[in-house]
Order: C-alpha cells, then sequence, then structure tokens
C-alpha cells in the first residue's frame, strides 16, 4: 500500500498577469497532507487558498512548482483526480436541471453513474423530498448541500472543501461540521477544508496551515499551535510594580486590571515566587488558551510587519 | 465514452429554452406548417387543385429538410446554440466540476460530437414530419407521393440523405468550432454568440476584403481564398447534393478578372475536413492551456 501523503505540494507559485496587472496569488507554498486527516487551510479572503485549490485540481497551471496527490502528479496523472471529491468557491450547478440530474451529469462525467448512490447521497444532505426540482429554485444553504453530494459521488479517498458552510445558517454549519467530522472518522477520509472562519477550523480540524498574502506562516497540528501561544492572566497588587518585575524576564501586556503574561503553565511557580519576593501580593494567576482567532490575527499582523 | 455522451445530452436537451428554441423549433414549425398547409388545401379549392396538380416526391421533401443547417442563415442559428453549450459552462461556472471528473481533450470533443448528433437528430425529425405529412396530404387529396420504393431508389436516398446529414454535422462542428474559440476568449454566452456571429460574419464577407486587396493591390489571383472558406464548400456540397453539380460562384476583380468557382465534390469535403480537424484541435490545445477561474 502506498505511502505517500493524500496531498503533497512543492514550491507552488502562480502570478496572474504580467507588467503592472501582475499579481502573485501563491508564493513557492509546499504543504503535506497525510491520509485520515482533516486538514484546515486557513486564511483571510485574497490570501490564495482558491488559487492553491484550483492548482490541487488541475483547473489551473502553476506557474511553478507541483502538486501531488497520493504521490501522483495532478497534470500529468490526471486519473488520480478521480480519488478526489471537491467543492471550490461556491456550489455551482445547471439550474434548469433538477438536482437529481445535476448529480446524473456529473457522475456520468466521471464515469461513473449509480443511481442508488445519488438517492442514498441526496438523503444523506437532506435533498431527498427537493431532488427533482430545479437548482436554480435553490437557497443558497441548499446548493451547498447539493455540492457535498456532488463532491461524495464516487466515493473519493480525499475531499477538498472550499469554505463548504458559506451560506448557510448557525444550523446548517454545525450539520456540515458535523457531518465533515464523521466522514474524517468514521469512513476514513481525508479532508483538505479551507476556510476564513476559524471557529470552524478550530472545530473540526486536526491540522492547519494558515496561508497570508500567497506564502504559509505557521503550520501545525491545531492543538500544539495553541498550546505553544498558551499565555498567563494575573491578578495582582499594585498592578504596576507587577508589570514592573514580570518585564524583565516575559513579555506582558495590561489592560489596568490585569496583567497578561506571555509565559507556560510550567512557569507559574516562578511567576508567583517573584512576585510575592518583591512584594507584590496575588490573589489569582491562571492559564489562558489562545483561541484560534487571536492566534491568527497575531500570526497575520507579524507577517504584514515583517513585509 | 458513453457516459461521458449522455452527459452532455441530458446537459443540452435540459437547457429547454435554448434546445427549443434554437433547434426544436424545426420539426416543430414543420409540423406546424404541414398542419396549415393542410388546413389551406383542405379549404380552398384553388389551392387544393394546384396542389394536386404538382409533383411531390418524398426523397426531395426529405432531403430539402437539410438546406437549413446548411445554409449561411441557418450556420449563425447553430452558432448560437453552439455558443451556448460552450459559454455557458463558463457563465455558469459549471467546468470546476467537470474538468477534475475527465481529461479536458475528452470534455470538449464530446461536446463537439453531441452537439453535432443533436443537430442532426432534429433534422431528421424534420426530414421525417415534412416527407410523411406531405405524403398525408398527398393520399388526402389522391394524388401520388412517389417515387415508387425500389432498391435502386432506397439506395441512392440512402446516400444523398446520409451525405446531407453529415454536412449537417460538420456544419454544426465548424460552428461549434467558432462558438467555442469565442467562449474560451469572453467567457460569457452572449459575449461567445457575438465573437462567433463576427467571426461567421468576416468568413461571409472575406470575399468582399478579398476582391478589395485583389483589385487595389494588383493580386486578383488572391480571391482564390475564398475557396477555402467553409461556408463556399458547404453550399458547394449541398450543391453537389442535391443537383449532382457543383455549385458555381462568381466573383469580378475589377474590369478584366471575372472568376468562376466551381469545385469537386472531393475539393470540398477535403476543405471541409481540415476546418473541422483545425477548429477541434486549436481548441482542445487552447482548452488544455487555459486557467479555469470562475
Amino acid at each position: 500500500m502506498s505511502t505517500a501523503p493524500a496531498i503533497h505540494i512543492e514550491n507552488l507559485s502562480k502570478t496572474f498577469g504580467r507588467g503592472r496587472k501582475r499579481v502573485e496569488a501563491v508564493r513557492n507554498l509546499s504543504l503535506d497532507v497525510h491520509s485520515g486527516q482533516v486538514y484546515g487551510f486557513l486564511g483571510p479572503n485574497g490570501a490564495g487558498k482558491t488559487t492553491t485549490i484550483r492548482m490541487l485540481l488541475d483547473l489551473i497551471r502553476p506557474t511553478q512548482g507541483s502538486a501531488y496527490v497520493y504521490g501522483q502528479h495532478v497534470r500529468r496523472e490526471h486519473q488520480v483526480l478521480r480519488r478526489v471529491g471537491a467543492l471550490v468557491e461556491g456550489a455551482t450547478f445547471y439550474g434548469f436541471l433538477s438536482a437529481r440530474r445535476n448529480l446524473e451529469v456529473f457522475a456520468r462525467t466521471g464515469d461513473r453513474y449509480d443511481p442508488r448512490r445519488i438517492n442514498a447521497l441526496l438523503e444523506q444532505v437532506g435533498l431527498a423530498g427537493r431532488a427533482e426540482q430545479r437548482v436554480k429554485g435553490y437557497s443558497t444553504g441548499m446548493k451547498q448541500r447539493l455540492g457535498l453530494a456532488a463532491a461524495l459521488l464516487h466515493d473519493p479517498d480525499l475531499l477538498i472543501l472550499d469554505e463548504p458552510t458559506n451560506g448557510l445558517d448557525p444550523e446548517g454549519m454545525h450539520e456540515i461540521r458535523l457531518f465533515i467530522r464523521r466522514l474524517a472518522d468514521e469512513q476514513g477520509k481525508t479532508i483538505f477544508l479551507s476556510s476564513h472562519l476559524l471557529g470552524e477550523i478550530e472545530q473540526v480540524c486536526d491540522r492547519v496551515a494558515i496561508i497570508n498574502m500567497g506564502e504559509i506562516v505557521r503550520e501545525g497540528a491545531v492543538a500544539t499551535l495553541l498550546e505553544g501561544q498558551a499565555h498567563l492572566r494575573v491578578e495582582a497588587m499594585p498592578l504596576e510594580r507587577a508589570a514592573e518585575v514580570l518585564r524583565a524576564q516575559w513579555p506582558i501586556s495590561t489592560n489596568g486590571t490585569w496583567l497578561t503574561v506571555q509565559a507556560r503553565r510550567e512557569e507559574i511557580p516562578q511567576v508567583v515566587r517573584r512576585l510575592v519576593e518583591q512584594g507584590v501580593d496575588v490573589y489569582q494567576v491562571a492559564t489562558q488558551r489562545q483561541t484560534l482567532e487571536e492566534y491568527f490575527l497575531t500570526v497575520v499582523q507579524e507577517a504584514v510587519r515583517h513585509d | 465514452m458513453i457516459n461521458l455522451f449522455r452527459a452532455e445530452w441530458i446537459k443540452i436537451a435540459g437547457n429547454r429554452w435554448v434546445a427549443g428554441c434554437l433547434i426544436w423549433i424545426f420539426p416543430l414549425l414543420a409540423l406546424a406548417f404541414i398542419v396549415v398547409f393542410g388546413l389551406i388545401v383542405g379549404l380552398s379549392s384553388t389551392a387544393r387543385e394546384q396542389f394536386t396538380n404538382e409533383t411531390s416526391l418524398w426523397t426531395e421533401q426529405a432531403i430539402g429538410a437539410w438546406d437549413f443547417p446548411n445554409n449561411p442563415v441557418g450556420r449563425l442559428v447553430l452558432l448560437s446554440f453552439t455558443a451556448v453549450v460552450f459559454a455557458g459552462e463558463y457563465q455558469w461556472s459549471t467546468w470546476k466540476n467537470l474538468l477534475p471528473r475527465n481529461r479536458r481533450p475528452a470534455l470538449i470533443l464530446i461536446k463537439f460530437v453531441t452537439l453535432g448528433l443533436f443537430v442532426v437528430v432534429a433534422f431528421v425529425l424534420m426530414s421525417i414530419v415534412l416527407g410523411v405529412g406531405m405524403g398525408v396530404l398527398s393520399a388526402l387529396v389522391g394524388k401520388p407521393y412517389g417515387p415508387k420504393v425500389t432498391g435502386d431508389v432506397l439506395a441512392d436516398f440512402a446516400g444523398d440523405y446520409t451525405l446531407q446529414a453529415s454536412l449537417a454535422f460538420t456544419s454544426t462542428i465548424i460552428a461549434g468550432g467558432y462558438a467555442a474559440l469565442a467562449a474560451m476568449l469572453t467567457r460569457s454566452i452572449i459575449g461567445g454568440v457575438l465573437a462567433g456571429f463576427v467571426i461567421t460574419f468576416i468568413e461571409n464577407l472575406s470575399i468582399v476584403g478579398l476582391v478589395l486587396i485583389g483589385y487595389l493591390l494588383d493580386v486578383p489571383d488572391v480571391v482564390h481564398l475564398y475557396r477555402l472558406t467553409p461556408g463556399y464548400n458547404l453550399l458547394n456540397v449541398s450543391s453537389w447534393i442535391s443537383n449532382d453539380a457543383a455549385g458555381t460562384f462568381e466573383v469580378q476583380v475589377g474590369a478584366a478578372a471575372d472568376y468562376v468557382f466551381a469545385d469537386s465534390l472531393t475539393f470540398s469535403v477535403a476543405v471541409l475536413a481540415v476546418w473541422v480537424i483545425g477548429l477541434i484541435t486549436v481548441t482542445v490545445l487552447l482548452f488544455r492551456r487555459q486557467d479555469i477561474t470562475s
């Protein structure tokens, strides 16, 4: 059995336009996604997420670099894309055809038409009752569900989902997240999930790559990334004196009521000892785990500063 | 390949307004014509007498239906139809759903084939409606409807009919080639239709340009280039099928040079084959390199 990663991207770059209109959408992007993972691809709008996905699906040609799926080059060995199901940048369909007919068109295009599979998927995404209705009458949420069904048509090993919860109400978003998680946990599918919704990535993904201005600025397991960014919240009196004492050893900030100290949980005894030794009264020290949202903003701002 | 063909057929036939207004309208118009003509013949004794005295041949009725897709106006209608089919994938952003599922050359080739067959089916229906409809009307007024079906007549008819159908198929493929290139350029249905019209007009009016060039630069022989256009050759093949003779085309460059084109069937078929292969090849090559960004 092949041990090649589900996705291997090597120095991928894409430049659109020429001269003054030249835009570097993706720059030297490399990453690996291993089988069975739910991998988050996080970045603000215009960061290069969809361009990367389009190169991965052979919809656009990279200016430089290569993309591999299960060890096969997506352009040279196009047939490997039959192991991939994708929902790219909003679900789009033939509005004049019914949902069932749309799925039939996609299944036949991939040379794998099975009406029972179509029925099962329509049931699974909650569209069985409206399967004969023309898609042009569907809401955005219904189209997203149909998009997921289309992506799953040929029972792919790898699912690439670009902003899959766009246009859904909170309940619909929750359902889709559970659905995605179940696909990974129960069916062992690998999922590459692009989103600008940090909560979504945090709740669903095992690993995450943060992309900004076409470059990956951080990559790792979600838990590790956030753990590494834990900080302490310290309530002490007098606050100014506490800040003075701790500033020598750790980066700190204050909101006038407490101090935020960039230190690990293991350093709590040392923090308390230093404060007490200097005559500061300590009321509370708590570990604060940074949310992915805070982490993302920090990372993106750092990247902007370096540029 | 069968699945790919059926997928394409579902899309084309499922777009009922477009397929209905641009293709199915022809058999429907033929049916309407038979009904209206039948009413006129039934109600007017003069019309009935005139109809009874005219010779009606089922072979002519059935083959006559094919004139439309091969003439310049018919080609514009086919172009509009094929433009929707090609440009629609861009406008509806559906290429992104299709391309990962199959190879680009296969997706493009099947579009050409399906479009051609779709048009052929529509005009087969039209020829059946006209052939059978006129037969029914002839029987009602009690006039003969020849020719008598014999082996020779059938063989002759089958040959001409196949050639006409092939010509309609070719005409559709050429219109499809123009439409596909226009669609790739504009990525919109309206843009595709307009750009396709422009290409077709340029092709049809190229003779005017060639005459001007020939006259102004004193190279009258340049008008021979018109013999390489699809429009001229489609009409020439059609003439060979219908009249068993070349369709003559006269053009004068200045006062002295007078040209009459009357090419052989082989010549025109060869030129059309080059156009079909060339347009499909260019379309496939360009499409293979095109970025699908919407």
